[in-house]
C-alpha cells in the first residue's frame, strides 16, 4: 500500500494533481481511491461527479471520497455519542446529534485521520491519494495523532483515577454519570489504535508527501515554510509539482513578456528550494482538466514515464533537535565544505548562502528565541547550532 | 466600524484585492486596517514589506497586522497555555510541543478576537480582513456556535469535575493535568469576547463579505456554495470580485478561445450571484507594492467608496407576499436535495449540505405551520400558514 499527500496553498492545483496521479495510477491497472480532505470540497467538481464520504467508483479501479465528519462521528463513535446523549439528557437537554459534535475543533481532521487509516487497512487498495486541504491545516492533520495521542493518556489516567477513587464522590458532587469504561474502551481504540496505526503509517516509507506549487512568490514562500514544518514532523516528501506554467506560444504573447521573466525566476528559486527533490512541471490548460478521462491524459503529461504511485525522490534530509537551551538544524549538502558558506539569520529565517546563491529555510517557531551559535559541516551535512544566548556582536555568526 | 471580510477559492487573490480595497477606502478619507487572519499570511508578500502581529503603518492612512495564533497566545492566554503545555509535555518532545499549542480552532479564535480589539480601540473607521480560504473561513463563522454549544452544554460539568477531580489527581501525582480555575475563568472571557464579535458579523450594516472569484467554473462553483453558506450563517454578501480577467490587448493570438470560455463563465457568475460584480484584469505584471495595490483599488472601485454596503440587501429576510408571511435566504448553488427545513417550538432549523443553523423565529411566526418549502433559484421560500 503506499499513502501519498498532496498539500500547498490555497488555490495551486492540489485538488486537480491529486485526482491526475490517482486517474492515472489507476489507468496503469493499480486499484486507486483518492480522498478529498478539504472541508470546501472540490473534489467532485473536478471529477463531475457527486461524491459522498463513501468511495465511489468513477472509472475501472478508480475510487474516490470526501471526508464528512459527520458521518464518521455516526458511524465511529457509537459509544461515546451514546455516552454524550445520556450525559445530556442528564442535563435536560433533548438530544445530541452528530452535527453538533462535528462543528467542534479538531472534528474534521480526526474525521480525515480516522477514514483514511480505515481506507488503508481496508487492503482494498494500492494506492491512496489524499487531496489535503491548504497548507496550514494539513500539518495539523499529521500533528493531530500526536495530540489526540496526549490527550488520551491525559484522560485514561484520569478515568484510572476516577474510577477507583473520584467516581462515587463525583457523581454525588458533578451530579452527572461518568463515563463508564466501554466508552474510554471505545475511544482508546479510536485514538490509540487507528490514529497510533497511522501515525506509524505516516513515518513509514509507505507515505510520501508531494507539494505543489506555482510561479508565484507567496506560493513558493509558503511551500518553504511547509517544508520546515514537515521536516519537523519527519514526514518524507518525494516530489514537487510546478503547476500552472504559461507555455513558451504564451510567453510570445506582448501582454505576457513580462510574466515570462518573471516564470523563469521561479522555476530557478523552486529548484535551489527544493533541490534535490524531483519536479514535475505541467502547464497552464486553456479549459480546466475536469472528468476522469482527461485527469488520466493529465496524469500521464505530468509523470511521463515514472510511475505516479513511485517514490519519486529521496527526501530533503532537513532535520531539527531541540535540546534544553539549544537547537540543531541538519541539511545534507554534499561537495561542501564549511568555509565559503555564509550562514545568518533574518526574522524566521536561517539564510543560507553559497557560492553567491542564497538558500532560504523557515525556522520552526520553538527557535524563535534562539540565535545562531555555530556553523559547521558534519558526515557531508551542514549542521547549525543555535543557542539561547547571542553571543557578543548580535547574532550571526 | 465597518467590517469587509475578504473570502473565496484559495489562490484567487484574496489579499490582493484585500489590499487594493483597504487603499482605495484609504482614498475616502477612512482609517483603515488590514487583518491578516490566514495562517498562510501572505500580506507582506503582497507588499514587499515585512508586516507582523502589531499594527504597521503601511501608507497614509492604512495600517496592517497579521494575526498569529502563537503570538497570541504568548500575549494573553497564559494560564489556558499552562495547561495545554503540562498536557502535552507528558507525550511529546519539546521542539514539537510548541508547534501542538496551535490546537485546531485557535486560528479562527484569535482571528475573531482580532477584529474586537481593532473596533475597540477606536482607530479604524474600516477593518479589512483578509481571511483564509472558504473551508476555514466558514470554520471561523461556525466558531461562535460551537463555542456555545461547549459553554452551555459542556463547560459547567468540566468545570465542577475539575473541582473535584483536582486534588484526586493531584494526590495521584497527575500534577498539572487538571486545568486550574483560571483556565475556566480565562475561557469565560474568551466566550464573551467571542459572543461581541458575532453580533459585529451579523449586523449587515457593519459587515459585509466580498467573495473573490476568477473566471473559472471549479472557482466559480465554489465561491456559490461560499455565498449559501455565508446567507446561512447570517453574513451579508455585498459584492462579488471577479479578479485576473485577460485584458483586451492579450486576448488575441494563443489566447483567443479562453477569452470566449471567460466570456461563458461571467454570464455565469451574473447569473449565479444576487448582488454587484465587480471586475477586474490581469496585470502585465505581478501587482506587488503600495502603488501597485493602490492602482489596481482605483480599477475596482472607481469613485465609489469601497467602504460602502455595495448592496442593502440581508441574506435572511421575512415579507409578506400573496397574502402570506414567507422567510427567504438566498442559496445559490445549492439543490433541494441538499436543504433539510424543520420548524420546533419558536426555532426553524434550517440545514444546507453540512451547514446547519436554528434560526429563532420572530412571535408573529410561531406556531404557524410551514405550508411550502420552494426553491426559487437562487433562493429559498419557506411560506407559513395564516394564523
Amino acid at each position: 500500500m503506499r499513502l501519498l499527500l498532496y498539500t500547498g496553498k490555497g488555490g495551486v492545483g492540489k485538488t486537480t494533481t491529486a485526482a491526475a496521479t490517482a486517474a492515472c495510477a489507476a489507468a496503469r491497472g493499480e486499484r486507486v481511491l483518492v480522498v478529498s480532505a478539504d472541508a470546501a470540497h472540490s473534489l467532485g467538481d473536478v471529477l463531475g461527479e457527486r461524491l459522498g464520504p463513501e468511495p465511489t467508483v468513477v472509472a475501472p479501479g478508480f475510487e474516490a471520497c470526501e471526508v464528512d465528519a459527520r458521518y464518521v462521528i455516526e458511524t465511529h463513535w457509537g459509544r461515546v455519542r451514546t455516552y454524550l446523549v445520556n450525559l445530556l439528557r442528564h442535563q435536560g437537554i433533548d438530544e445530541i446529534v452528530a452535527e453538533e459534535l462535528a462543528l467542534l475543533p479538531g472534528a474534521d481532521e480526526l474525521a480525515t485521520l480516522v477514514s483514511v487509516e480505515d481506507f488503508a487497512a481496508s487492503g482494498r487498495y494500492d494506492l491512496i491519494v489524499v487531496d489535503c486541504a491548504p497548507t496550514g491545516s494539513t500539518l495539523r492533520l499529521v500533528t493531530l495523532p500526536e495530540v489526540a495521542h496526549g490527550g488520551m493518556r491525559w484522560l485514561l489516567r484520569l478515568q484510572r483515577a476516577a474510577a477507583h477513587v473520584a467516581e462515587p464522590i463525583a457523581r454525588g458532587l458533578v451530579g452527572v454519570p461518568l463515563p463508564k469504561a466501554d466508552v474510554f474502551a471505545e475511544a482508546e481504540r479510536l485514538l490509540f489504535e487507528t490514529l497510533g496505526s497511522l501515525r506509524a503509517r505516516l513515518l513509514s516509507d509507505e507515505t510520501s508527501v508531494r507539494i505543489v506549487v506555482t510561479p508565484e512568490s507567496m506560493v513558493i514562500d509558503e511551500a518553504r515554510r511547509a517544508l520546515t514544518d514537515l521536516a519537523l514532523f519527519e514526514l518524507g516528501v518525494d516530489a514537487v509539482v510546478l503547476n500552472r506554467m504559461l507555455p513558451a506560444e504564451a510567453l510570445e504573447e506582448d501582454f505576457f513578456r513580462d510574466w515570462g521573466r518573471v516564470q523563469a525566476e521561479r522555476r530557478a528559486e523552486v529548484a535551489s528550494v527544493f533541490a534535490p527533490l524531483p519536479i514535475l512541471e505541467a502547464p497552464l490548460a486553456e479549459d480546466e482538466v475536469r472528468g476522469a478521462a482527461a485527469l488520466a491524459e493529465h496524469g500521464a503529461r505530468l509523470f511521463g514515464e515514472r510511475s505516479p504511485s513511485a517514490r519519486l525522490g529521496g527526501g530533503i534530509g532537513l532535520r531539527f533537535e531541540r535540546g534544553e537551551s539549544g537547537g540543531w538544524l541538519r541539511l545534507p549538502m554534499a561537495g561542501r565544505d564549511a568555509t565559503g558558506l555564509d550562514v545568518t539569520r533574518v526574522d524566521d529565517e536561517l539564510v543560507i548562502g553559497v557560492a553567491g546563491r542564497r538558500r532560504r529555510i523557515a525556522l520552526p517557531a520553538g527557535f524563535s528565541a534562539l540565535e545562531v551559535e555555530r556553523v559547521s559541516m558534519e558526515d557531508a551535512s551542514l549542521v547549525v547550532a543555535f543557542g539561547s544566548a547571542a553571543p557578543p556582536g548580535g547574532g550571526a555568526r | 466600524m465597518r467590517v469587509l471580510l475578504h473570502t473565496g477559492k484559495g489562490g484567487v487573490g484574496k489579499t490582493t484585492l484585500a489590499l487594493a480595497t483597504a487603499l482605495a477606502a484609504a482614498e475616502h478619507g477612512h482609517r483603515v486596517c488590514v487583518l491578516s487572519t490566514d495562517p498562510a499570511h501572505s500580506l507582506a508578500d503582497a507588499l514587499a514589506v515585512p508586516v507582523g502581529p502589531d499594527m504597521k503603518r503601511i501608507a497614509d492612512g492604512v495600517w496592517a497586522r497579521e494575526v498569529r495564533a502563537q503570538t497570541e497566545l504568548d500575549r494573553a492566554w497564559t494560564p489556558v497555555q499552562a495547561w495545554l503545555r503540562a498536557l502535552i509535555r507528558e507525550d511529546a518532545d519539546a521542539l514539537v510541543a510548541e508547534e501542538l499549542l496551535a490546537f485546531p480552532g485557535i486560528e479562527e479564535l484569535m482571528a475573531l478576537r482580532a477584529v474586537r480589539e481593532a473596533e475597540a480601540s477606536g482607530a479604524f473607521d474600516t477593518c479589512v480582513v483578509d481571511c483564509a480560504p472558504t473551508g476555514s473561513t466558514m470554520r471561523l463563522l461556525r466558531f461562535p456556535d460551537a463555542l456555545r454549544i461547549f459553554m452551555t452544554q459542556f463547560f459547567e460539568i468540566e468545570r465542577r469535575g475539575a473541582r473535584v477531580l483536582r486534588p484526586v489527581v493531584r494526590g495521584l501525582g497527575g500534577g498539572g493535568l487538571v486545568p486550574e480555575e483560571e483556565f475556566f475563568d480565562a475561557f469565560e472571557r474568551l466566550y464573551e469576547e467571542i459572543d461581541d464579535v458575532q453580533r459585529i458579523l451579523l449586523d449587515g450594516e457593519r459587515t459585509s463579505a466580498r467573495l473573490v472569484v476568477n473566471p473559472t467554473r471549479v472557482v466559480v462553483d465554489e465561491t456559490r456554495r461560499s455565498f449559501a453558506y455565508l446567507s446561512l450563517y447570517g453574513v451579508a454578501t455585498d459584492a462579488v470580485l471577479v479578479n485576473r480577467l485577460l485584458p483586451e490587448v492579450a486576448a488575441g493570438g494563443y489566447f483567443k478561445s479562453w477569452r470566449a470560455r471567460e466570456e461563458e463563465e461571467l454570464a455565469e457568475i451574473e447569473r449565479s450571484f444576487p448582488v454587484p460584480i465587480r471586475r477586474v484584469s490581469l496585470r502585465a505584471r505581478e501587482v506587488i507594492g503600495v502603488s501597485a495595490l493602490a492602482a489596481l483599488g482605483q480599477d475596482l472601485f472607481g469613485e465609489q467608496d469601497p467602504a460602502e454596503r455595495l448592496h442593502t440587501g440581508r441574506p435572511l429576510r421575512i415579507r409578506r407576499a400573496g397574502g402570506r408571511m414567507r422567510l427567504e435566504i438566498d442559496l445559490p448553488g445549492i439543490s433541494k436535495e441538499e436543504i433539510d427545513v424543520v420548524v420546533k417550538g419558536a426555532d426553524l432549523h434550517l440545514r444546507v449540505r453540512d451547514g446547519r443553523r436554528s434560526i429563532h423565529l420572530p412571535d408573529s411566526l410561531v406556531g404557524r405551520d410551514v405550508e411550502r418549502v420552494r426553491l426559487r433559484e437562487p433562493t429559498l421560500e419557506i411560506s407559513f400558514a395564516d394564523g
